[in-house]
């Protein structure tokens, strides 16, 4: 909502607030301003008179003028279509600076001498009104050769913008911003002077009839004006143009114009847009459409009221007789029905959708008083009238319910006063209780909260002091808490660990995730309006989105790539699970004096030692994954206390090359198998321990796996853990590589004997022999 | 008797030995079992008793002399040995200065962290819930019916099934407030969306929401000023924070959180729109259609909420809302 300080200042006597101030008790209460424009002409832009105008001799698109600037007429070169002897004109006189910094100096243009520049509206700091000079007229005032344009308060004024909240339909126009500042200032609303209509007008009875069976809930004012001289006054366009509002016709400016000082909605139908009937007079039939809205009838459909209005309706001449409408039809119904059943609306209906002015005389009596100043229209008498009964909303509440819900007590006469101010009645307070009645602009109070909050933006809730509130304590801790808790804890122990915590969006493209084996949600759960064809699904994993980031920074030159991230996935059936993921690619360290400047890259023990030093310890087992981003031959279960945590692999090296990466490894892990609780302690042997190696000579393809279930189910009490140590590949082994496995060993009652240590491997040792044919090497 | 000839040249002998080997081959020649103690004990048999007892005290003395001599030559060039080899394991250090290896926190994961600790700090309970939700816990039950025209201002992404992805944590104190009793004292931090995508809008955001619910009459506004102002301050420091009166559809009263802005201390600068002010954080109490949806009778609360991005940017001065969402290691690394 835009309106200047000065256009205030025809419904509220600003002239003893500063601008700042102004601003200040805009957002106090609660009209953010979003912004604030100085208009000022340049002093030295004076009125002038083009007295003359005469083709230049030597130039086909300039004009020799001679214009009067009080007192003085001097010769101006003008190179504007629009200029022409005896209009009113914006002169820049030698010596005024324009607001790009150009200086007016004399100059001779192709051998003729100008003595100032005739200025459009842009070129003295003024928003744009089309192309050509500006031409003045009495609207901005009394027109006096020699003045500063400065002098005018139109071009000496405050442009303010402010960000209005979805409820407060009853401040989009000027008179209503006016009517709230009023309460704030504790001020009068300046009410336009009804006009006292002159005798003998033609009453608009006459020639107009309105037929309805009902109301549909909509009120309807007509006037009638037979238009001529009709054009758009200097004021107007000027204040048309600081809304950046563009209008073809004079008489949508005029109308758009008085909407946006009154806020009441206003059409205008050409005469023979109605349907005659016969006995002079014309008709508008007011009923309900098949979509159920309300709307006018003439010859054809006029408009749908607070929606649209057929163009054809519409009048668009310079002179004839014109029907004015004002309308009303309360937000919340409008609103509805277009939830209900969206059509096609025209500007107007923003507006009507968060409230219009509903005193629809205001809007009527302010057009008319447009047609009286600026055109020669004759204006008729009266007006018709449909009125839809509305009941009057009374809010009661006492003075305690005021103090609980602020926390601050405020007396009984600044409350009165302060819903006074706001246009609201209330009845004599008896005992403590108001009752509060709501002037109908006012839709969006309907309770006491509502009404608590009018208290309090006038008051300003800076005034209201800051209070602890006292509570019972209790313990908080909830399953969530518990949750939000564990994922920090493996968050702080990953960045421990070397990686950067990213954050990535939920959405993946579908035809990426697709592509890599991995289900997405159900086309019939799927996305409706996805914001871009890469993000049309929910991630069902988060390697997708770390993958996309390592490349970016490997494009970037970046040689260590470390990065995870904790957050949700979604199944095919869009359910959510927490999950952890990593990502390793490049360099495993910074280069150093330490490593020659060359760092060795990631490999799957590293990673793997990274991951443990976040998760614990855990087993890797063979695995296939489900999707075609791993190596085949590098890619493990994540084995955690027994459970199947996630999987660990190297990336498929076609993938490494498409997404531009050197060696790269990824981890992902279900957030629910990770562990987190309170560890308990478990007894230990106060006994020395032992340590064994068996070194075996097993096939290649016998992984280690098989080796060591065949141990756990040999191993006596004593073994407390082997594990593997050395493994040998030569060729002179053919076929075999050799395994080192260590065996720890250990009694809780005494120091082992040698010879029951013995016992212990050659009882390993035989199972291995039995079960796998493994032997010593 | 031993002549201090031979006496002095062994003293020589020990006081130029330069290594402890040497030191080593003279204590033998001296204490040893063929040394020359040893000799002239020896002669003690020969020397007549009168003068033995001469004798022996000299002996003795010198004896104590040559030993203490060898023990502080040995330890002094032992002494000298270690200072050789320590000075020759001399490293320049200032090239071993490391960079250390150790990753961070995502600034944004971690001032959420920083608030969800104040308001648990606060007594404030932490909820979740889930992201893909339905009309009725992101809108209806928040007092946005399906024509209102507060819904303009959340773009919404919605699924083919009619359920949509949460446009802020609001639902998850719906949903705590259907399966709870009063009083509650909550926070929800999470994900939200909103389909919006340009310079300062990204479509996935995160929110921290927090609601207060009380017996009817006992949560006031100036309840609500006072844990803000506090945990503002706690947030971003000594700044003055200014409430200005606003509208949400779930809160009435509402009102808009401005700090005074960071960067210029209010003198006015390109980050606050020369306004000197900093929007932070959007409150209210909470209106009482929200507590109709729930069910809820004679109650009275407060709600807040505020989006993590923001004041991670604030805190962190990170320009760029984008960066965020882009894993870049150059702006992560920085957080170490």
């Amino acid at each position: 909502m835009i309106v200047t300080k000065n256009w205030l200042n025809e419904w509220i006597d600003l002239s003893s607030v500063a601008t700042e101030q102004l601003l200040k008790t805009f957002n106090a209460i609660g009209l953010e301003v979003d912004r604030h424009e100085v208009i000022c002409v340049p002093v030295g832009v004076v009125v002038g008179f083009v007295e003359a105008c005469e083709k230049h001799p030597d130039a086909d698109k300039l004009n020799v003028c001679r214009v009067n600037v009080g007192g003085d007429v001097r010769q101006i070169v003008c190179g504007a279509s629009n200029v022409r002897a005896g209009i009113h004109v914006a002169v820049a006189t030698v010596g005024a600076q324009l607001p790009g910094g150009l200086i007016i100096k004399e100059a001779v243009l192709r051998g003729v001498d100008s003595y100032g520049m005739i200025c459009s509206s842009k070129e003295i700091g003024l928003p744009s009104m089309g192309e050509g000079i500006m031409i003045l007229d009495a609207s901005i005032g009394e027109l006096i050769n020699g003045k500063n344009l400065s002098e005018y308060s139109a071009f000496n004024d405050d442009i303010i913008e402010i960000e209005l909240t979805a409820n407060r339909g009853d401040c989009l126009s000027v008179h209503g911003l006016a009517r709230d500042l009023c309460a704030a200032f504790n001020k009068e609303l300046r009410e336009i002077k009804q006009n006292v209509e002159p005798e003998g007008r033609l009453g608009i009875g006459r020639i107009l009839q309105l037929q309805h069976t009902e109301t549909y809930d909509v009120e309807l004012l007509y006037g009638a004006v037979d238009v001529k001289g009709l054009s758009v006054p200097l004021l107007v366009a000027f204040r048309m143009a600081i809304l950046e509002e563009n209008y073809s016709h004079a008489m949508d400016t005029l109308l758009k114009y008085a909407t946006h000082s009154t806020g009441v909605i206003l059409r205008a139908y050409s005469f023979d847009a109605l349907e005659d009937t016969g006995n002079g007079k014309s008709l508008i039939t007011l009923s309900k459409d098949s979509n159920g809205y309300a709307v006018l009838n003439g010859k054809t459909s006029l408009s749908v009221v607070g929606v649209s209005q057929n163009d054809e309706a519409r009048f668009t001449l310079n002179e004839g007789l014109a029907i004015i409408e004002a309308s009303y039809i309360p937000p919340e119904i409008i609103a509805k029905k277009m939830g209900e059943r969206k059509v096609l609306s025209c500007p107007h209906y923003y507006h009507t959708s968060r409230g219009s002015e509903p005193s629809l005389n205001k809007g009527v009596q302010y057009v008319m008083g447009l047609f009286e100043k600026y055109t020669t229209s004759t204006i008729y008498g009266g007006h018709l009238e449909l009125q839809s009964p509305r009941e009057t909303r009374v809010v009661t509440m006492n003075e305690e319910e005021f103090e609980s819900f602020i926390g601050m007590k405020i007396d009984k006469t600044t409350l009165t006063q302060i819903l006074k101010n706001l246009g609201m009645l209330i009845s004599k307070p008896k005992t403590s209780a108001f009752a509060i009645s709501i002037p109908n602009f006012r839709h969006d109070i309907v309770n006491k909260q509502d009404i608590v909050e009018e208290i309090v933006r006038i008051v300003g809730i800076d005034n209201i002091p800051s209070k602890p509130f006292v509570f019972a304590e209790r313990n908080q801790n909830t399953s969530d808490f518990d949750t939000y808790k564990k994922v920090r804890m493996y968050r702080h122990r990953a960045a421990q660990s070397g990686f950067y915590e990213s954050v990535h969006f939920v959405f993946n493209e579908r035809r990426v995730c697709e592509r890599f084996g991995f289900v997405c949600t159900d086309e019939d759960k799927e996305l409706l309006n996805p914001i871009t064809a890469t993000f049309d699904t929910l991630r069902p994993t988060l390697m997708v989105g770390l993958l996309n980031s390592a490349s970016a920074n490997g494009k970037v030159n970046q040689k260590k790539i470390a990065l995870f991230e904790s957050g949700m996935v979604f199944d095919h059936a869009r359910s959510e699970s927490k999950r952890i993921a990593f990502i390793l690619s490049g360099a495993c360290e910074g280069e150093k004096i330490s490593n020659a400047g060359k760092s060795p890259t990631v490999d799957l023990n590293g990673f793997a030692q990274k991951i443990s030093d976040i998760i614990g310890s855990f087993e890797m087992t063979p695995h296939i994954p489900k999707h075609t981003l791993a190596h085949p031959y590098i890619c493990a279960k994540v084995i955690l206390n027994g459970q199947e945590a996630g999987e660990l692999f190297r990336l498929h090296p076609s993938i490494e090359e498409e997404f531009d990466l050197s060696s790269t490894f990824m981890c992902e892990l279900e957030m629910d198998a990770l562990p987190y609780g309170l560890i308990q302690a478990q007894p230990f042997s106060k006994y020395q321990a032992s340590f064994r190696d068996l070194s075996l000579l097993i096939p290649k393809t016998l992984s280690y796996e098989s080796i060591k279930s065949v141990i756990v189910k040999h191993a006596s009490a004593d073994v407390k853990r082997f594990y593997p140590v050395d493994r040998y590949v030569s060729e002179a082994l053919g076929e075999n590589i050799s395994l080192s496995i260590r065996f720890m060993l250990q009694s809780e009652e005494k120091t082992l004997e040698e010879e029951e240590i013995m016992a212990a491997m050659e009882w390993i040792l035989t199972g291995l022999r039995e079960e796998l044919g493994v032997n010593l090497r | 008797m031993m002549e201090t000839r031979a006496l002095q040249e062994w003293i020589n002998a020990i006081k130029s030995a330069d290594t402890i080997d040497k030191i080593e081959e003279i204590r033998i020649a001296v204490f040893g079992k063929k040394g020359i103690m040893n000799a002239e004990f020896a002669r003690m048999k020969d020397i007549p008793d009168t003068e033995k007892g001469t004798f022996a005290k000299e002996l003795n003395i010198h004896k104590e002399t040559l030993n203490a001599l060898l023990s502080d030559r040995k330890l002094f060039l032992a002494m000298e040995h270690l200072s050789a080899t320590m000075k020759s394991e001399a490293v320049d250090v200032s090239l071993f200065s490391p960079a250390s290896a150790r990753g961070s926190l995502h600034p944004v994961m971690e001032t959420m962290d920083r608030i969800v600790e104040y308001f648990t700090a606060m007594n404030f309970a932490v909820h979740t819930g889930p992201m893909v939700e339905d009309d009725f816990h992101n809108f209806e039950a928040l007092n946005l019916p399906k024509y209102h025209p507060a819904r303009d201002m959340q773009d919404t992404f919605y699924f083919k099934d009619a359920k949509l992805l949460r446009t802020h944590t609001s639902p998850v104190q719906i949903r705590t407030m259907l399966s709870t009793k009063p009083p509650i004292r909550m926070i929800a931090p999470g994900s939200v969306f909103r389909r919006d995508y340009d310079i300062t809008h990204t479509p996935m955001f995160h929110q921290v929401e927090g609601l207060v619910v009380e017996e009817e009459g006992k949560v006031s506004f100036a309840n609500l000023k006072f844990i803000l102002e506090d945990f503002l301050k706690t947030m971003f420091g000594e700044v003055d924070v200014r409430f200005r009166p606003s509208f949400f559809p779930f809160t009435e009263p509402s009102a808009e959180v401005d700090i005074s802005c960071i960067f210029c201390a209010g003198a006015g600068c390109r980050v606050c729109s020369k306004t000197g002010w900093l929007e932070v954080l959007g409150c209210g109490i909470v209106d009482p259609n929200v507590f109709k949806a729930v069910g809820y009778e004679n109650v009275s609360g407060y709600a807040f909420g505020l989006g993590v991005e923001r004041f991670a940017m604030l805190i962190h001065r990170i320009g760029d809302l984008r960066s965020l969402f882009e894993g870049d290691v150059r702006l992560l690394e920085q957080f170490r």
